[in-house]
């Protein structure tokens, strides 16, 4: 490569250097910290969950992501449909939400429990990771609220490990999963609340529409709100 | 090399089982197979996903549905499968080789047509063959033959997709969609509208004008 070419190409990474100096910086904490040094698959796939999220609920949408975290795949529901709020009951990963990503007003989120937000109804609300850690009497009451939540022609999307993958779960993961689903009874709880179910299946990042029992992950979509 | 006994067995079993229900494509699908057999995933992914999402449980109505290929995948869990098509070819093809109980087929261009309501109404690669100006028809014959809290699935090339396409698919596609065209006309039928892509047999949510084949799934009917 002669000096030339290599000046050239130096001074137009400078240029798009200062095009992304211009962004605020992004700095992870807690959970997509430690997925980023322990498993950073996870973060992977948990994103590849809600860019499906993003697709179903489609632009121009109202979303509420229950159990946000720290508010990575919020801030892509909130780019992809146009406004989210995040909930989550972990002081701590509000707060490093809110430092990435608030200062931009398609986004807010809220340290608390989501069922006592009764301020407005969603045109959508995804909650990943929540309802394995419902105690199973209480699940359906769980989905409920969750219903409650919707706005009449809204849609839900719900992602939970399949209960087939159990035994391929590290302890960390397992010790907290109290109420694992097969794909049967996710799409039967749901059906109780809502005219149309589809039950999605994920290995990985890949979303698709293949035998159940094989299925890593769910993805549940779920609209028409029963009366 | 000598046969196996059990190998023996497996065939004989097999034979015995199959009796005389060979299987004898129409014209269009032993083209099909000769000039381009990769095309059989293509479509049988099509219809796999289309039976995933609206078959289980429910009675699924087919417009469009040729010689009954997909009509094996969206009967298995059906209550019952109900195709039309305007093709006397394919339809006599379509009643000597699907003849359970559970397959309807009628001779029907179905878009003046009543056949009474159904849980699903599945319709691929047929919107791109109704001239523009005609296709209100073609969404008015979806939403007649539903129940209220219905489901249709409607699948069609892309219309990004259209130069690479064969000469002689090029000569039957007057109507081509986008997958923002789809889904607004969709829309304007049902509730809840979901959009889908397809490459080859891969179905995926990614980037839509580069989706070779798209899917809008339309969930309760407007106005009920």
């Amino acid at each position: 490569m002669s000096d030339e070419t290599d000046a050239g190409g130096s001074d137009r990474w400078h240029d798009v250097r200062a095009m992304m100096d211009a962004t605020p910086g992004v700095a992870f904490e807690h959970q997509i910290a430690d997925w980023l040094r322990q498993s950073p698959r996870r973060m992977l796939f948990a994103m590849s969950y809600y860019k499906f999220a993003a697709k179903m609920v489609g632009a121009g949408r109202c979303v509420l992501d229950i159990g946000c975290g720290e508010g990575l795949g919020t801030w892509l529901m909130a780019v992809e449909c146009g406004e989210a709020k995040g909930i989550d009951l972990d002081t701590d990963a509000v707060a490093s939400a809110q430092r990435n990503w608030a200062n931009d007003p398609r986004i807010s989120f809220e340290c608390g429990d989501a069922f006592e937000l009764a301020d407005r109804r969603w045109d959508a609300v995804i909650d990943f990771d929540g309802i394995e850690h419902i105690h199973p009497e209480q699940a359906d009451s769980y989905l409920a609220k969750i219903a409650g939540l919707l706005a009449p022609e809204g849609v839900v999307v719900i992602g939970t490990p399949n209960i087939t993958s159990r035994p391929h779960a590290s302890k960390r993961a397992d010790a907290g999963n109290v109420n694992l689903y097969s794909g049967e009874r996710l799409e039967t709880a749901l059906k109780q609340l809502f005219d149309h179910v589809f039950v999605f299946s994920a290995n990985d990042e890949v979303v698709h529409t293949g035998s159940w029992l094989m299925a890593h992950y769910f993805l549940a979509l779920a609209c028409g709100k029963k009366a | 090399m000598s046969e196996r006994p059990d190998e023996k067995a497996t065939r004989d079993t097999t034979e015995e089982r199959l009796g005389d229900r060979r299987v004898k494509l129409s014209k269009h699908w032993s083209y099909n197979l000769r000039s381009d057999p990769k095309r059989l995933p293509f479509v049988l992914a099509r219809y796999k996903f289309a039976a995933r999402l609206g078959s289980k449980g429910r009675s699924v109505l087919e417009l469009g549905c040729s010689e009954g290929v997909g009509a094996l995948i969206l009967a298995e869990q059906a209550t019952h499968y109900t195709g039309l098509d305007l093709d006397p070819d394919a339809i006599a093809r379509a009643k000597e080789n699907w003849t359970e109980e559970r397959f309807t087929f009628h001779l029907d261009d179905f878009l003046g047509s009543d056949h009474g309501t159904f849980d699903t109404v599945v319709s691929l690669d047929v919107i791109e063959h109704i001239d523009a100006d005609a296709d209100d028809r073609f969404f008015d014959a979806i939403v007649r033959h539903l129940e209220p809290k219905g489901m249709a699935i409607v699948g069609t090339p892309n219309v990004t997709s259209a130069r690479y396409a064969s000469p002689l698919s090029q000569a039957g596609h007057v109507n081509m969609f986008s997958a923002e065209r789809l889904a607004t006309r969709m829309r304007e039928n049902f509730v809840n509208v979901f959009s889908f892509g397809m490459n080859d047999e891969v179905m995926h949510t990614g980037y839509s004008p580069m989706c070779h084949y798209i899917f809008a799934v339309g969930c309760t009917k407007r106005g009920e």
